[in-house]
């Protein structure tokens, strides 16, 4: 039995062939791989977007607690800030004292985060009272200032004469930024 | 001699079959090819994106790790500040319980505050009221007591009143609490 096809048929059933084998070849060898390559990088990607979303939820966190301590201790982080002024310091303590004078300002220690200052004083006092009255207003300056031993004080006649030390705590800005943060 | 009666019609290679499949054929290829590009173009994408997350996660590193900075640094403030205050009110009620605790009877002319002692001038009318007015309470305070006396114009005594807290005890007084 001979079996009757035309030429044209053939040519047809050789592309429908070649067609075939191409379609399979591509979708074997390049889109599968990279349909796969596809699904681990999504997987990656939605794993890493994760990461950052909690990275950004921990940045906020610790973003949020930063403003609230600033907010909270806003005199302190200034006052460490501040450098101290000698006539300013009189000028806003000179009431507790019938005389105060203040030697000039000493570094003692530097460390990367706090400078000391030191300062000697002289003052003259009525009474205890106004001593008293004078570490109250100590502790509300615009200054971290803390008063040392020795203190000594001394009759003469009406008055109470009184020589102490001071130190006066300032943050090291060159190592902090606390400052520009704080602005 | 004539061969045929009809004009030869044109033969093409693209009947309308052969059209039909390459129609089919560009339709699929198309399709195929414009998947695949359009999974080179999301892994190229996410690859991309994966490259900007990792610098944000570093800047957000940095940042945090300078706010922590921030943080511990303002935490050491706030302490240092509220040891300075409470140094100083401490301060402030020692002198104040200094002066209560000198009687109406002795009059102080001088009064050295130190670290770990005090040092006190003054005049007595006698030595009784100073040991009992005075040198007692000095006593359950400080760890070491002197006293010394002169003879004041006025018949009274000059004293001079020197007491120490000594450390040493102070520190193996602590480690026993804590043992």
């Amino acid at each position: 039995m001979k079996i009757n096809i035309s030429r044209q048929h053939i040519y047809l059933l050789w592309m429908l062939t070649f067609f075939l084998i191409f379609v399979l070849l591509f979708a074997f060898a390049v889109l599968i791989p990279e349909g796969k390559e596809y699904r681990k990088d999504r997987t990656e990607f939605k794993k890493e977007s994760k990461e950052l979303r909690r990275y950004q939820n921990f940045h906020d966190d610790v973003e949020f607690r930063l403003k609230e301590l600033q907010s909270e201790n806003r005199n302190i982080i200034t006052a460490f800030d501040a450098t101290f002024d000698p006539y300013r310091f009189q000028k806003q303590h000179r009431n507790y004292f019938s005389a105060l004078t203040l030697s000039a300002l000493s570094k003692v220690s530097d460390d990367d985060e706090f400078i000391v200052y030191e300062v000697n004083t002289t003052s003259e006092i009525s009474s205890p009272k106004s001593f008293y009255e004078f570490l109250d207003a100590v502790n509300k300056s615009d200054w971290i200032i803390s008063v040392e031993f020795p203190i000594n004080f001394k009759r003469d006649g009406e008055m109470i004469k009184s020589s102490f030390t001071m130190k006066v705590y300032s943050a090291n800005n060159d190592s902090n930024s606390t400052k520009k943060v704080a602005e | 001699m004539k061969y045929s009666y009809i004009i030869p019609r044109k033969k093409s290679v693209f009947t309308a079959e052969i059209q039909l499949l390459l129609t089919f054929f560009s339709i699929t290829l198309g399709m195929l090819f414009i998947t695949y590009l359009f999974l080179l173009f999301k892994d190229y994408s996410f690859l991309s994106d994966m490259d900007d997350i990792e610098v944000v996660q570093s800047e957000l590193n940095i940042n945090i790790e300078d706010m922590q900075e921030q943080i511990t640094f303002i935490e050491k403030e706030n302490l240092l500040a509220q040891k300075v205050q409470t140094q100083n009110t401490v301060l402030k009620d020692s002198i104040a319980n200094l002066f209560d605790l000198v009687p109406q009877r002795i009059t102080l002319s001088e009064a050295k505050l130190l670290e770990n002692g005090l040092v006190l001038y003054g005049v007595t009318p006698n030595k009784d009221v100073y040991n009992f007015m005075l040198q007692a309470p000095l006593r359950s305070i400080f760890h070491r007591t002197y006293s010394s006396f002169h003879p004041a114009e006025n018949g009274w005594l000059r004293f001079v009143s020197t007491n120490y807290i000594d450390e040493e005890i102070n520190l193996s007084q602590e480690i026993d609490s804590e043992n």
